[in-house]
């Protein structure tokens, strides 16, 4: 037998709608005899679609189309269901519903409100091990509203740390993890930016001062910092999550008004400027060769991003229900230093680091660290009284300083 | 660039340099510029071109206006031994400063002077073969002098 999955929304829906009959779509996974029904067509297909048509009430008097399902709508939480053998046979079908929101989330009822995080607007720049991730889970816990900025495409390097497979090759970041996250809550609101943050401002303006929150999962630090201009001026809360090298660990900055910006926690000793993992061609300048760049590409597992994400998610949670009775509120009190450090591998950086058996109170792998970052007086971000770097630590005197008879040549 | 820091920038520049020797030009447009004069120690004359269009937020390009040349009077083309990116359209774009290490709180003035540190080892290589890349790295390792 068959078995039927339709939308119980849809089913609503149709209900409600003065229409007795609609020409809906079915898509068969082969071979499986399992069959999901909608009343319109879905806008990425999957399996084998033919026609599928919804009535209420009763089946239409004959000639039914051959391999063609029927759908009867009884009431909101009965249906039946029938296939159209070759023959020209009714087959009935098993009929399942797929529930709608307000049952999908009463699982994480009493763990976390999900009324809360439905009317949140969650913007994610990059979407790439991090951002995808991080989006997916924020779309089962129930965030309601999406903003997706990457102009990446998945591309062959991606799909070992990457939620996307191999039949997403080709497309868009932002139009492959919305698939997924509808995936994972059907009625998410998510609107996509398929666009470089820097190169539409003043979009990005208007999209950081209408979101809850801001995830920044993005490989550079000139994101980055161009994204904390944006939180200072709409005082918003952000959160910034890395790997580095290898993914040997990585860490994650809690941006929040009135705090450190991510650029005091750069000037700072617990930041120390560590090496970035470099993940793809882009990241490396032009003039490094083909051989030079398949170097110093070094990805790390999906296993050693798995515990980033994870924090991320669960702080994103923490700051989007702050203040209410989410559920999670204790860890509001937890939860609270501004950068998390962690470390998969004792290597380069976590060289120092104890090994694991023997760490005692000394830092070591496979734990979170935390951090207060000193908001820097002089940022030239978010400080009043901000004091540039001049240069000074760098030797000039043989430079002789000789400005007579400059003319300045404009190249145009 | 918000106005702020624009402000802050020109006043850096006020204090450090002649008010001939540079000129912010288009501002508020997508082609925003600073033109800065450069004379090196062996008094030849440059002028810069540093894009200000995503500066502060990341490192902002340099040309210079004019095309430089390799020793055998081609204009430079990409090449990590000459840390440039190449030339085109009559310009040559250096490489100053490692994306990894930016920050926001680096003045215009710091770029103008890494990039009179940049045209001092171009002219060394121009002089005496040693590569740009080798003469930056002497810089980095002693914080000495290229011109010695």
């Amino acid at each position: 037998m068959k078995c039927i999955y339709i939308d119980k929304d849809e089913v609503l829906a149709f209900l409600n709608s003065e229409d007795c009959h609609i020409e809906g779509q079915s898509y068969e996974w082969e071979g499986e005899n399992v069959v999901h029904i909608h009343t319109a067509a879905l806008p990425h297909a999957f399996g084998r679609v033919v026609a599928a048509h919804w009535h209420k009430s009763s089946l239409p008097s004959e000639p039914y189309a051959p391999e063609h399902y029927y759908v009867v709508i009884l009431s909101d939480n009965e249906a039946k269901a029938y296939y159209v053998n070759e023959e020209l046979q009714l087959e009935e079908c098993e009929v399942n519903f797929i529930p709608s929101r307000e049952e999908m989330y009463s699982r994480a009822k009493g763990i976390l409100e999900v009324d809360i995080l439905s009317n949140k607007r969650v913007m994610i720049i990059g979407l790439g091990s991090f951002g995808s991730q991080i989006a997916i889970e924020l779309a089962k816990a129930g965030v309601g509203e999406f903003a997706l900025f990457d102009f990446d495409r998945v591309e062959l390097h991606n799909l070992a740390r990457h939620t996307c497979t191999i039949k997403d090759l080709g497309r868009l970041k932002t139009d492959a993890i919305k698939d997924a996250v509808i995936g994972k809550n059907k009625l998410a609101k998510v609107d996509l930016f398929p666009i470089n943050i820097t190169d539409q401002k003043a979009l990005m303006d208007e999209q950081v001062a209408k979101a809850d929150l801001i995830i920044c999962a993005t490989d550079n630090n000139a994101s980055r910092f161009y994204l904390t201009q944006c939180l200072l001026k709409y005082n918003k809360v952000a959160l910034f999550g890395r790997a580095v090298t290898r993914a040997e660990g990585g860490d994650v900055f809690r941006h929040r008004p009135g705090g450190p910006c991510y650029n005091c926690l750069v000037g700072s000793r617990a930041h120390a400027m560590a090496t970035e993992e470099i993940t793809n061609r882009s990241q490396l300048p032009a003039y490094v060769s083909e051989e030079d760049a398949n170097a110093m590409i070094q990805v790390g597992l999906s296993s050693d991003i798995e515990p980033i994400c994870n924090l991320i998610v669960k702080l994103a949670l923490v700051e989007l229900s702050r203040g209410k009775n989410s559920g999670i509120e204790s860890l509001e009190t937890e939860l609270t230093y501004d950068y998390y450090m962690w470390a998969n591998r004792r290597e380069r950086r976590h060289a120092v680091w104890a090994p694991f058996n023997e760490a005692k109170n000394k830092p070591t792998i496979l734990k979170w660290y935390g951090a207060r970052i000193a908001k820097d007086d002089n940022c030239p971000s978010c400080s009043a009284n901000a004091l540039l770097d001049l240069g000074e630590d760098l030797n000039t005197d043989s430079l002789t300083p000789n400005y007579e008879g400059i003319v300045l040549e404009t190249g145009e | 660039m918000d106005q702020a820091r624009f402000e802050l920038e020109k006043a850096v520049l006020e204090k450090k340099l002649p008010s001939n020797m540079y000129m912010f030009r288009e501002m508020g447009t997508p082609n925003a510029h600073l033109l800065i004069g450069a004379r090196t120690n062996a008094k030849n004359v440059y002028t810069l071109k540093i894009m200000l269009n995503d500066f502060p937020s990341s490192v902002p390009t340099v040309y210079t206006t004019k095309p430089l040349k390799d020793r055998s009077g081609r204009d430079l083309d990409v090449s990590h031994e000459l840390h440039n990116y190449g030339t085109t359209d009559g310009k040559t774009r250096i490489c100053h400063y490692p994306d990894g290490s930016w920050s926001p709180r680096v003045s215009l003035y710091k770029v103008y002077i890494k990039c009179r540190l940049w045209l001092e080892c171009y002219e060394i290589y121009i002089r005496t073969g040693q590569s740009i890349d080798t003469l930056i790295n002497e810089i980095n390792r002693q914080g000495g002098n290229p011109t010695r």
